[in-house]
C-alpha cells in the first residue's frame, strides 16, 4: 500500500495500490467528478468530456499496475486528462478543417446549441485559451491547487507554473476585453 | 486575490458544481474499445490502410495486365479473348499430347509483337521502353513477374502495353492480323 500526501484524497486517508483492480475502481468513484469537472471546462461540450474522462481513465488503467506514487494520483490523472484534452482539441481541429472544407460555399450553420455546455462568458472565455494554461487555472480556482501540486498535475517546475498562471490571466482580460 | 480571480473562481464553481454533483457513470471497460481501436486507431488504422491500398493495387494490377494483354481495358474483351484461345488451342491438341501453355503463349506474342509494330507505326519508335515507363512498374512487374517460371523456357510477351501508353489510343484489337496456329510438334 502507497499513501498519497498533499492530496484531498490523502486527507481523507486513502490509499491505493498500484495494479489493483478493486483500488482502481475506488479510484475512479473518489477522481471521476474533479477529472470531469476539469475536461468540461477544457473542452467545448458535456458529451466530449465524459468521453475524454473515459478515456483518461483507460489510459490509467493501462499504466495502472506500474504506476508509482512518486506525485499525487491526483495529479498522475490530470496529467493524463490535459494531455486527452490536448489530443481531442487537435482531433477537433482536424475535423473542422474537414467540415469547412465540405461545406465550402455554405452557410456556417454553428455550433449546435444542445452540445453545449453551461454558457458562461467567463467559462466560453476560457476555454479560448491555451488548453495548458486554462488547466493551470483550473487546477487553481476550481481545485484549490498550490503551484507545486500544479507543477505535478502539468509535468512542469513549478516557476513554470506560476509564469502560465499570470500569463493565463493576463489573457482572459484580453479575451474578456477588460 | 483580484477581483478576476474571485470572479472566476465563484464562475468556476457556479457552473462546475451542479456538474459534479451529477451521479457517476459505470467506467467503461478497455476491452470493449481495444479491439476496434485496433482496427481503426493507430498502428490498426495504418495496418488497415496498407491493406485496402494492397487490395486495390493487386486489382488494377490484374486490370492493366489484361488490357496489355488485349489492348482493350474492357475486361470483358480480353476474357473473351482468352477463353476463345484457350478453347481454340485444346481442340488443335494432338492426341496423345498434354499442355496448351505454348500454344496459349504464341497467341500472347504475337499479339505483343502487333502491338509493339503498332506503336512504332504511330512515330513512338521505342514503344517498349516507353510502355515500361508509362504503363507503370506494377503491370509490367506482375504480369513478367508471373510470367518468369523457370521451369518454362518458352518466351512471354512483350508485357504488351505499349498499345495502352500509345498517345493516339487504337483498339489494336480490331487490326489484328488473322493469327497463325502451328499446331504443337
Amino acid at each position: 500500500m502507497q499513501s498519497i500526501e498533499g492530496t484531498p484524497d490523502a486527507a481523507e486517508g486513502a490509499r491505493y495500490e498500484p495494479g489493483s483492480e478493486a483500488d482502481f475502481e475506488r479510484l475512479y468513484r473518489d477522481m471521476y467528478r474533479r477529472i470531469f469537472g476539469t475536461l468540461i471546462v477544457l473542452l467545448r461540450d458535456r458529451a466530449t468530456a465524459e468521453d475524454c474522462a473515459q478515456e483518461t481513465f483507460e489510459r490509467a488503467y493501462r499504466s495502472w499496475a506500474g504506476w508509482r506514487p512518486d506525485a499525487p494520483v491526483e495529479a498522475w490523472l490530470h496529467r493524463i486528462a490535459v494531455n486527452v484534452a490536448i489530443s481531442n482539441g487537435r482531433r477537433q481541429r482536424l475535423r473542422q478543417a474537414g467540415e469547412l472544407i465540405r461545406r465550402l460555399g455554405r452557410p456556417d450553420p454553428g455550433p449546435d446549441p444542445s452540445k453545449l455546455a453551461e454558457r458562461s462568458d467567463l467559462i466560453d472565455a476560457l476555454r479560448k485559451l491555451p488548453t495548458r494554461q486554462a488547466a493551470a487555472l483550473v487546477l487553481r480556482h476550481f481545485h484549490g491547487y498550490s503551484n507545486r501540486e500544479i507543477a505535478a498535475a502539468l509535468g512542469v517546475p513549478e516557476q513554470t507554473v506560476a509564469s502560465r498562471l499570470a500569463a493565463a490571466r493576463k489573457q482572459l482580460q484580453v479575451v474578456l476585453g477588460r | 486575490m483580484s477581483d478576476l480571480e474571485r470572479e472566476l473562481e465563484e464562475e468556476l464553481h457556479r457552473v462546475l458544481d451542479p456538474i459534479a454533483a451529477l451521479p457517476i457513470p459505470p467506467r467503461r471497460s478497455v476491452q470493449n474499445r481495444s479491439a476496434a481501436r485496433a482496427l481503426f486507431g493507430g498502428a490498426g488504422a495504418a495496418l488497415s490502410l496498407k491493406l485496402l491500398t494492397g487490395v486495390a493495387a493487386a486489382a488494377a494490377a490484374v486490370t492493366v495486365a489484361g488490357a496489355a494483354t488485349t489492348g482493350s481495358l474492357n475486361p470483358s474483351d480480353w476474357g473473351q479473348q482468352v477463353s476463345q484461345r484457350v478453347g481454340e488451342c485444346k481442340a488443335q491438341l494432338a492426341d496423345g499430347h498434354h499442355g496448351i501453355g505454348d500454344c496459349v503463349s504464341s497467341f500472347a506474342k504475337q499479339h505483343g509483337a502487333v502491338v509493339a509494330s503498332d506503336a512504332r507505326h504511330h512515330g513512338n519508335g521505342n514503344g517498349n521502353s516507353n510502355a515500361n515507363g508509362n504503363a507503370g512498374g506494377n503491370s509490367n512487374g506482375n504480369a513478367n513477374g508471373h510470367a518468369k517460371d523457370k521451369t518454362h523456357p518458352t518466351p512471354r510477351t512483350q508485357s504488351g502495353a505499349a498499345p495502352t501508353s500509345d498517345p493516339e489510343p487504337v483498339d489494336p484489337v480490331g487490326a489484328h492480323q488473322p493469327v497463325n496456329i502451328s499446331p504443337r510438334p
